[in-house]
């Protein structure tokens, strides 16, 4: 009985195993393959000569990595920090209004990202919905905190909010009652319940969101763009404009790779220190 | 044990309320030092959201608790020289068992060295090998699990320790087992045990004294013997164990109840009642025993076996009396002569085994 | 084991059916109910296409805009030159990429040239742009515009900023005060005019070194980069900055049809490419060499030659241009006031006197990579 299900989870496997390969593994295989092909060629016939890799780095063309994974670095952190309480909230203290909190984070979903973050421009501008008010009623005014480093980071906290709360919330769910008030009966102050208790036993929900949030955050782009006015180049932008201006495949395809083998081997290391089972809800047998 | 002067807790005019609900009505209790207290009821009686008031992880509503002399019923329980296990154990599941006996120590700053010395200590204690410091939660059973949350406790060092129905998840024989461990614990530690369970016989076997809960007030309070043989109320009478119990009332010469006709002979069960007033006669299964033509005794009633039960070492029968009620008999499965179902018997039991509780 | 580089590239080849097919010439077959454009925002609306589907009930005519022409162009090189049918992009990418690695076809002359007669120069004549090396007809112009920065004339008056030019972005003085509208391959060019080079001949080391100075002084004084034209707009009309580089008709337009006309395109009175410092684009509409060909396609072409039809391009949401075919009369009068006043209707021939085409940048390949290295390291 016990093979004939694992037969016909096999087969019926099958179809999204090659649904993925198609769809997923090929282009990562043709990106891979124009990554070490000679700068600026249009086709993979050519005879690899890795000179992308080498111009990343004699160039330092690897700098808008390093921003892209920073910035996401520091938005995970932030995001991690405020999400936290509301996450812990939601799973613990409110009950109803879990699922209000719940259909207004989604809500923003619904609505374009870029849309959303041009509402931010015109929030925080000069003579926005801010600066503007605030000289109209008292006179008195302030540099828009707009075009700069920390407004690219506040785009991305705001944007990939929901991708924290939720596996936050979940992972906090999983932190028995019981086990809170044993550490609090043992003498254990809040902080120290915080420490030894909440944080390793919601870790698979912290692992989730974190990574979600990282790996989006690392990827994202219109944030830099729009709320950041470019003050720093992301990696995606780099990118894009080496497939597009720069009309030079390799050398886009080449950061391509080295920001998929970083952003994967991060993802492999965590999922495979990750009891996905546990974060489900299912009994491991 | 003389300990009633010095109460090591006690729980005085304790109210409780949820809205509109009152969970706990005027609770008085106290605590003696080194005694193993078991609090018993059924649930929903409040015996929960007492122990929760008494560990610190709720405030009483109104009233006071105080702990030898300091009054702690706004302490967190953080703050408190108590501990509890709890139903679910609450052990850590992503701590050893090393890691979870010297969590209080941790968290009182002991140095690592002394927190091992202390963990082996407690799981030799528990009867439990060395090599268990370092295995997971996951890979212990339910009684390894047990010893590990008494020893996380008993690492505490608490002054009182609380047990919220620990053993209410295990298998039969485990319980009894770790039923006759935690007396055994009790007697070797000389600490102060508060226990709550909705099991008699949980209570029976390990307690000193037994508090019978019932809607949120204290139904009774004693020695176990004591409630056993002489409960104040029928919910007493009933909730600890099998029980026959008739209405009676005080006539001039004795008891009068419906079909049974009692001499007291100036002595024993009513004696001190007021002619007229009204009250009932327990008598436990085990004291009612089937009679053989021309056997005697105080008290007779004649029906049809109605039902056997086997209990193991005991069996227990049901007489349908003429009137419809049922009298219960439990008997040594080897002795006494039992007939077969259906048969005409004839039961009876000594005046010396009754007791009459008076109605209030 | 030794890869020669013939085993490899036959290796490869396989592999390249995955994703990179099919660029030969091959005619497959012909189909008359189906037509696919890519193209820039314009040629999608309902107000250019509407009427074409009317005259071809039976047939289905998609339109799909690009963000950029080398987006669209490497759309094409990527193997959808089986997908789409015409191709509308400015005319260097089509001139000195499309053409040439056969991803586009030549058009009937006989059937096109007359409607250059209709055309306002440069375009009329023909267009000589329109025309590749070889001598054949590549594409059909119709939008085009000034293209080289865009000030609020509150601030900077429209003749100080004429006079001044490209120097305006390096006056220390406007150093935070200025937007950088990143269509890269426009910037590259204008850096170059900047710095007093002429992007359409080959640079020299010297020239390099100039292009990097350049670029690095105009990005370290820029208040914000976008590539986004409304967020740049919303930042001169709000005092945000003065003035962006980069910008034009097209990028000035919707603010003016606005009402806000203190958004202009300007276009500067002198510069180093033969004493011109402005530049022009002009947009070619170009067949798609698609193994299925649609027959629609040089009928779509023929179709937006139409007075009602041209007015439809030109004033596309989005964005407001000139079309080539507003030196016919029939065709001028669909245009009111203010709507020529969005077009900047009245500088404009004087614009573009002073502009000379958008080509192909000689050194494009070392100076985007200079030019993203100064974007990357700004600041």
């Amino acid at each position: 009985m016990e093979r004939l299900d694992g037969r016909l989870g096999f087969w019926s496997a099958g179809p999204i195993a090659l649904m993925l390969t198609a769809f997923f593994l090929a282009p990562m295989v043709v990106i891979a393959a124009f990554s070490v092909m000679p700068q600026r060629v249009f086709e993979f016939t050519q005879m690899p000569d890795f000179s992308s890799y080498r111009v990343i780095f004699e160039q330092r063309i690897y700098m808008p990595l390093v921003w892209s994974l920073g910035m996401a670095l520091v938005a995970t952190l932030i995001l991690f920090v405020i999400c936290w309480p509301l996450a812990f909230a939601m799973a613990k203290v409110f009950k109803r209004f879990t699922l209000v909190v719940t259909i207004g984070v989604v809500m923003t979903l619904f609505v374009s990202e870029n849309i959303r973050l041009f509402g931010w421009i015109l929030t925080l501008m000069r003579g926005g919905l801010i600066e503007g008010h605030l000289r109209a009623w008292t006179g008195l005014s302030f540099e828009s905190p707009l075009y700069d480093i920390p407004a690219i980071v506040f785009g991305l906290v705001y944007v990939y909010l929901p991708f924290m709360l939720f596996p936050l919330a979940q992972g906090i769910s999983m932190v028995p009652d019981d086990a809170r008030q044993a550490a609090v009966d043992l003498g254990a102050s809040r902080w120290r319940v915080l420490w030894e208790i909440e944080l390793p036993l919601a870790a698979p929900g912290i692992m989730v969101g974190g990574l979600l949030t990282f790996v989006l955050a690392a990827g994202a782009m219109a944030e830099a763009k729009l709320l950041g006015g470019q003050a720093v180049v992301v990696i995606s932008d780099e990118i894009e404009t080496a497939f597009t201006f720069g009309q030079n495949w390799p050398l886009g395809s080449a950061l391509a790779i080295l920001l998929i083998a970083i952003i994967g081997s991060l993802a492999v290391f965590a999922v495979s220190r990750l009891d996905l089972d546990a974060l489900m809800g299912r009994k491991r047998s | 044990m003389s300990h009633d002067h010095h109460p090591i807790m006690r729980l005085a005019g304790v109210y409780k309320r949820f809205g509109d609900f009152t969970a706990l009505h005027s609770v008085d209790l106290d605590v003696h030092e080194g005694e193993f207290l078991t609090i018993v009821g059924p649930s929903g009686s409040g015996k929960t959201t007492l122990i929760r008031l008494m560990v610190g992880m709720d405030e009483p509503t109104d009233g006071t608790i105080w702990l030898r002399s300091a009054r702690i019923d706004q302490v967190p329980a953080n703050k408190r020289p108590t501990c509890m296990v709890f139903q679910s154990l609450a052990l850590f599941p992503h701590r050893s068992v090393g890691q979870n006996i010297e969590f209080p120590l941790k968290i009182r700053g002991v140095n690592q060295g002394d927190r091992k010395t202390r963990a082996l200590e407690l799981l030799s204690l528990l009867r439990l090998s060395e090599h268990y410091y370092h295995k997971r939660i996951g890979q212990c059973s339910g009684g390894e699990r047990q010893r590990v949350a008494l020893a996380r406790a008993l690492a505490f060092d608490p002054e009182i320790l609380f047990f919220d129905e620990p053993l209410s998840a295990l298998d039969y024989r485990l319980r009894k087992t770790l039923e006759r461990e935690l007396k055994d614990l009790h007697a070797r530690t000389g600490k102060t045990f508060v226990y709550i369970t909705h099991s008699l016989e949980e209570a029976m076997v390990m307690s000193d004294r037994i508090a019978i809960m019932r809607e949120g007030r204290f139904e009774q309070i004693g020695p176990a013997e004591e409630i056993y043989a002489k409960p104040i109320s029928r919910f007493v009478a009933e909730f600890m164990g099998e029980v026959n119990l008739f209405p009676v009332v005080k006539a001039a010469d004795g008891l009068e109840g419906q079909g049974l006709a009692i001499k007291t002979n100036g002595h024993g069960a009513g004696a001190d009642m007021q002619p007229g007033a009204r009250g009932t006669l327990m008598v436990r299964p085990e004291a009612v025993r089937f009679l053989s033509v021309g056997e005697a005794a105080d008290i007779t009633v004649s029906g049809r076996l109605h039902s056997e039960y086997r209990l193991g070492s005991r069996n227990q029968y049901e007489v349908a009396l003429a009137d419809g009620r049922h009298v219960a008999v439990e008997a040594l499965r080897q002795t006494g002569h039992a007939p077969p179902p259906g048969a005409e018997v004839t039961v009876g039991w000594d005046l010396a085994h009754c007791h009459l509780i008076a109605e209030t | 084991m030794r890869i020669s580089r013939r085993s490899f590239a036959q290796g490869a080849g396989s592999l390249a059916a995955l994703g990179v097919m099919g660029r030969s010439a091959r005619v497959l077959g012909q189909t008359s109910d189906e037509l696919n454009i890519l193209c820039w925002e314009g040629y999608n609306t309902d107000d250019v296409l509407g009427p074409f589907r009317d005259l071809h009930p039976g047939a289905t005519v998609r339109a799909e805009s690009g963000t950029s022409d080398p987006d669209m162009i490497n759309r094409l090189r990527a193997g959808e030159s089986n997908v789409w049918h015409l191709i509308n992009v400015n005319q260097p990418w089509a001139r000195a990429q499309l053409y040439p690695e056969g991803l586009i076809l030549p058009l009937d002359q006989e059937r096109f040239m007359p409607y250059f007669e209709r055309m306002t120069p440069p375009y009329n004549g023909p267009y000589p742009l329109a025309i590749a090396p070889d001598g054949e007809l590549i594409g059909m112009p119709q939008r085009y515009g000034p293209f080289s920065f865009v000030v609020n004339t509150d601030v900077i008056s429209r003749d100080m900023a004429e006079d001044q030019g490209w120097n305006l972005f390096l006056d220390p003085a406007l150093a935070g005060r200025y937007g950088i509208l990143t269509y890269d391959n426009w910037n590259v060019m204008h850096m170059c005019i900047t710095g007093g080079l002429n992007p359409f001949e080959p640079l020299d080391e010297a020239g390099f070194v100039t292009f990097r100075q350049i670029a690095d002084q105009i990005f370290a004084g820029a208040r914000l980069l976008t590539d986004d034209l409304v967020a740049m707009n919303t930042a001169l009309i709000n005092g945000e900055i003065d003035c962006y580089f980069t910008g034009g008709t097209y990028t000035a337009s919707p603010a003016r049809l606005d009402g806000l006309s203190n958004v202009r395109g300007i276009t500067p009175r002198s510069g180093p490419i033969n004493g011109k410092g402005g530049v022009v684009w002009a947009e070619l509409t170009s067949v798609v060499n698609n193994p299925n060909a649609s027959t629609l396609a040089p009928d779509f072409l023929e179709y937006v030659q139409a007075p009602d039809i041209c007015k439809a391009v030109g004033f596309a949401e989005g964005t407001y241009n000139p079309v080539a075919q507003m030196a016919d009369p029939d065709v001028l009068a669909l245009w009111d006031e203010d709507e020529l006043d969005a077009i900047q209707w009245d500088s404009l021939p004087e614009e573009m006197e002073n502009s000379v085409e958008y080509d192909v940048v000689a050194s494009y390949a070392e100076l985007i990579e200079i030019y993203n290295a100064a974007k990357r390291e700004r600041g």
